[in-house]
């Protein structure tokens, strides 16, 4: 297991293939990313937001924006600490009950699966055994 | 300068707030696809409802939305919201230029009504302000663009409250007055404004209550 972690840290970001992946759900994303008032409403509707007595960062829309906003603000230019960082964003903070509600219509859950996906092109996801230690977080 | 702003400059900003509406109109049912249905929904036969059914029904559902978590912040919205369509809309001061140019013009409301709601119009805008400032959960996503989104709102009802109680200098104020409009009907199609246009086309996408045509597009 330690192996593989490490190979997970050593290897170069694919900034080609991020870019790639960027492009081809751009129309959707971006104005999803772009039309999101950053109103806060989303907050209740997640119980992990309730459950950790109403912690901003796990608002729907804070782990939106700072995982895929935050790579396509970079235009894809991302380093491994960065997703790694996003790692714990996007799989800890959210499970993907496809709960959260926005005014607007804007449907979170398809931009975090969207930051799981770039992550785990760049083999960037939670191994068994660090969630099942929660060593990862 | 001031004569661009005051002439050619309108009709450039609708001229762009019209075509980039279009646009984005178009583009959204371009990018999207008619769902293919695994399981497609069945047909619901509606029981008719009367009258006193149907608000009883409306009145239930408010339950399921906003109005449960936050009744405060859903007032001040919604306020906030139809007031910013229907004030410039109906105020006398343009329903006068319409007229003048066109001929023609629509109801207006008097004016003593128009200072109210603008006035409360700007106290929805403060309290959006003071959200954006004090509560922690919306500072935590909170950049100098979202300020700037407000105040690009904000702008065209300040300077004409100014310009209505005639304060500073009338002429200065009545320029910011349309530059601040039109720098609003510019910046609606392209940026976070956009949600006037998407609110409603994002609906399309959504397969349940407040939905259009039951939800029967994807990306």
């Amino acid at each position: 297991m330690e192996n593989i972690n490490l190979h997970q840290e050593m290897k170069p970001v694919d900034v080609k293939k991020i870019k790639e992946m960027l492009n081809l759900k751009k129309g959707k994303m971006k104005r999803y990313l772009s039309h999101c008032a950053h109103c806060s409403l989303c907050a209740e509707s997640c119980f992990l937001y309730m459950a950790h007595h109403k912690d901003p960062q796990y608002m729907p829309s804070y782990k939106a924006i700072y995982s895929l906003g935050r790579i396509y603000k970079k235009k894809g230019k991302v380093d491994r600490k960065l997703l790694t960082e996003m790692k714990g964003i996007v799989w800890r903070n959210c499970v993907l009950c496809g709960r959260c509600y926005c005014p607007i219509g804007i449907h979170i859950p398809s931009m975090i699966t969207f930051a799981r996906s770039i992550l785990r092109s760049q083999e960037v996801y939670p191994q068994l055994d660090d969630v099942s230690s929660e060593s990862w977080l | 300068m001031y004569a661009f702003i005051q002439g050619q400059l309108v009709s450039i900003a609708f001229f762009i707030f019209i075509l980039g509406l279009i646009f984005q109109f178009f583009q959204f049912f371009k990018l999207t696809k008619k769902k293919e249905w695994i399981y497609p929904p069945g047909k619901v036969k509606r029981e008719k409802k009367t009258a006193g059914q149907w608000v009883a029904f409306c009145l239930a559902s408010l339950n399921g939305t906003l109005w449960k978590t936050d009744p405060l912040i859903t007032v001040v919205t919604s306020v906030f919201h139809v007031f910013l369509i229907l004030v410039p809309i109906f105020l006398l001061g343009h329903n006068i230029l319409i007229d003048q140019s066109w001929g023609l013009s629509l109801w207006s409301l008097p004016e003593s009504i128009t200072d109210i709601l603008t006035l409360v119009f700007l106290i929805c805008v403060a309290f959006f302000l003071g959200r954006r400032l004090f509560l922690s959960r919306v500072r935590a996503i909170t950049t100098v663009y979202d300020y700037l989104i407000l105040l690009i709102a904000a702008a065209p009802f300040l300077t004409g409250y100014f310009a209505y109680h005639q304060w500073f200098n009338y002429d200065t104020v009545m320029t910011l007055h349309i530059l601040a409009g039109e720098v609003m009907l510019i910046t609606i199609p392209f940026t976070k404004l956009g949600h006037m246009l998407f609110f409603f086309l994002y609906r399309f996408l959504i397969g349940n209550e407040y939905s259009f045509a039951r939800g029967e597009r994807v990306w």
